[in-house]
């Protein structure tokens, strides 16, 4: 058992009216001091390399997408939301993918297709927001998900530093 | 036009600038309610519909308007339908009492009190009438057929009783000093210097008036009628869409009606100090600004103190209030009656 | 003009009156004594007693109804609104008989005033001139009328005291005389 010895109050915390009057000068001085809400859509939210946004498609330098539709995103992606059809090109790279549809609504943002990915072609962007009036336009086509590799070129280079303390040496690179 | 159409036009003027006032007062009050909470959390408070939010009592009420109204099943519905109008009117019907001007020149050279009516037992009037209100809560409690209404109803029916001994007589001893139950009396009572206010010849009574308005109006730390921990939302519970907003609309016009009165007993009313013949443009100023003052009071305490509990609540009705106001009182009276001028 | 206003307020009265006694539910029957307080207070009113109409308001609408409500809600409703059978139960009733007979002394009472005329509609006629209602009320009550004011009050007292009395539970091996 505990017992529990409250404090014995003086003669004006009895009265109430004084320590009513501290609390309320209290709060009277937070009226005035700084606010600190993010007003959001106006000021959005602070985003760097590490965040882990929406998926999107790497464009190469060369005017091509990185992706040869191998599946392997596909395959690891927990929530079933990739989708590929794969297609023939007459380019060095012979397969790029016809159709690559990630459904915006099913995405957990796992980052596991990021992982998966053999030919560094998808990574997760700093892009966060996600709201539509359908939800069809929420599944985004490959148009939708194109990027410039600049673009992502940060998000890039931490991961490939993420996995370098993985790598030895002698692992073929 | 002949004489008595001006006065039934200058009656209706009055009649329409007060009432529109006090409706647009409660309804800003709500939005200052949610600013001033909002600034003593270091948020911004509502600021997207319109400049700075100004606009927030607008979307509220279409919103109010366009929502379901539910009754919900078992519930006494001719009852549960009149309870907020109940709630409503009688803290609307009060403000006509209310001094908040001088003789104004509506027609140059016709002077008329800015005030709804003048009545000789303008003070009994507000009490009475303004007590009323109490049954919107009782009736809607009542009617929802829902425990939580019910406790609501109840701690507010007996909360209510117990304070209004303390608020009349807290007034009484206002009313001893005027010896009048008119409320422009009291004004004039506390014409000129600042200290000739009763806030300085009875501070005793206006403490306890200010302590016992916060509970007439269930406002916090008072507010057991409500009591979201404990009772959901209380006796409005059931109530949905406009007929909530009756509610808060109540509750907001009796904020507005007893900060004026606040104001009419204990701070000079619509004098300006140390200026006897101020234009009535400044006595009208000055009015706003004293009760402003208090509105901004019951926000203040609203978003500082926790609630009491019930039992604390009548101990200190009954055992600290009362006997504190009768004591006012008596010593007011003797005062009085044996010539002793107080300040 | 104010006798038309009269005769339809009393007649209004004497509805919820009767609504009062009639009403199944408990809160009805309060809701009808609110309603008769009223046409009595606006009675008053034209009567020209401003005090004693806004008094009735505020003392028994605003502070004794409200205590009956709370009453009210406190108690069992369900079990009472059983008991009731409609009208005809209400007059085989041992209250409706008392009721009865009540009635009919106040109705032989109000006959014999009116013929006596003591039931004038005029304003505040029998108050000295000078002397506002208010101050003429205060005047008389605290003067003249202050020994039976103050015996009224220790009569509503001790009917209080007795009320308490018997309705105190007496709890097994206490002396109810004693505590």
């Amino acid at each position: 058992m505990v017992i529990v010895r409250r404090k014995d109050l003086s003669l004006l915390e009895k009265l109430y009216l004084p320590e009513i009057a501290r609390g309320l000068s209290i709060t009277f001085r937070k009226l005035f001091e700084k606010k600190i809400t993010r007003q959001y859509p106006e000021e959005p939210l602070p985003t760097n390399e590490v965040t882990r946004g929406q998926p999107r498609l790497v464009v190469k330098d060369d005017g091509h997408i990185a992706c040869v539709s191998c599946g392997m995103c596909e395959i690891a992606c927990p929530a079933y939301a990739i989708t590929i059809d794969g297609g023939e090109t007459d380019r060095a790279i012979e397969r790029e993918p016809v159709r690559f549809d990630i459904d915006m609504l099913r995405c957990i943002l796992c980052g596991f297709c990021e992982e998966a990915c053999p030919k560094d072609a998808i990574y997760m962007s700093n892009e966060l927001e996600l709201a539509d009036y359908s939800r069809a336009a929420l599944v985004y086509d490959m148009e939708k998900l194109k990027r410039p590799k600049a673009a992502l070129q940060k998000r890039i280079d931490y991961v490939y530093r993420l996995n370098n303390r993985w790598r030895k040496s002698s692992s073929t690179r | 036009m002949s004489p008595m159409h001006w006065d039934w036009l200058v009656w209706f003027l009055k009649a329409n600038v007060i009432y529109g006032g006090l409706l647009g007062t409660a309804a800003g009050m709500t939005l200052a309610e949610r600013k001033v909470s909002a600034w003593m959390q270091y948020r911004h408070g509502p600021n997207r519909v319109g400049p700075w939010g100004l606009l927030q009592p607008i979307a509220d009420g279409v919103k109010f308007i366009f929502k379901e109204s539910l009754t919900p099943d078992g519930a006494n519905k001719w009852l549960f339908r009149c309870a907020p109008a109940l709630a409503a009117i009688p803290s609307m019907l009060t403000i006509a009492v209310i001094p908040m001007g001088p003789a104004i020149p509506f027609i140059p050279g016709d002077y008329k009190y800015f005030s709804i009516t003048d009545l000789d037992i303008g003070l009994m009037y507000l009490l009475s009438i303004g007590g009323l209100s109490i049954y919107g809560i009782i009736l809607g409690s009542w009617a929802s057929n829902s425990k939580f209404s019910l406790l609501g109803g109840l701690r507010a029916s007996a909360q209510m009783i117990s304070y209004e001994l303390t608020l009349i007589l807290s007034i009484l001893a206002v009313v001893t000093l005027t010896g009048s139950l008119d409320l422009r009396d009291a004004v004039a009572a506390q014409s000129g210097a600042i200290w000739e206010w009763h806030v300085f010849s009875q501070p005793l009574a206006f403490i306890l008036f200010s302590i016992a308005a916060f509970a007439e109006t269930n406002r916090h730390p008072f507010d057991f009628a409500e009591c979201e921990p404990e009772l959901v939302s209380g006796f409005h519970t059931e109530y949905s869409s406009m007929r909530f907003a009756m509610f808060a609309l109540g509750e907001y016009c009796a904020m507005v009606v007893i900060a004026s009165l606040w104001t009419t007993l204990f701070l000079g009313g619509y004098n300006v100090p140390f200026w006897e013949d101020a234009p009535w443009f400044l006595c009208i100023g000055a009015f706003l600004a004293k009760t402003s003052i208090f509105l901004f009071l019951f926000l203040w305490v609203r978003w500082t103190l926790p609630r009491f509990r019930f039992d604390q609540l009548m101990a200190l009705g009954w055992k600290v209030f009362l006997p504190l106001a009768l004591a006012n009182l008596f010593l007011t009276g003797a005062a009085v009656s044996y010539g002793v001028k107080l300040w | 003009m104010a006798e038309v206003f009269f005769y339809a307020l009393s007649a209004l009265a004497v509805l919820f009156a009767l609504g009062v006694v009639l009403a199944k539910s408990p809160m009805m029957s309060v809701l009808n004594l609110l309603g008769s307080f009223f046409c009595l207070s606006v009675i008053y009113l034209l009567a020209g007693f401003q005090f004693m109409a806004a008094a009735q308001i505020l003392v028994y609408a605003g502070a004794i109804l409200v205590l009956f409500l709370f009453v009210i809600m406190l108690l069992n409703l369900g079990d009472i609104s059983a008991h009731s059978t409609g009208f005809l139960g209400a007059l085989r009733s041992t209250g409706a008989k008392i009721g009865v007979a009540v009635a009919v002394a106040i109705g032989l009472a109000l006959l014999i005033s009116v013929n006596l005329g003591m039931l004038g509609l005029k304003p505040a006629e029998s108050l000295p001139d000078g002397i506002d209602g208010m101050t003429g009320i205060a005047t008389e009550l605290f003067g003249r009328y202050a020994l039976p004011f103050e015996a009224v009050s220790v009569l509503l007292l001790a009917t209080m005291v007795a009320v308490v009395v018997l309705a105190k539970r007496q709890r097994p091996g206490t002396d109810a005389r004693k505590s």
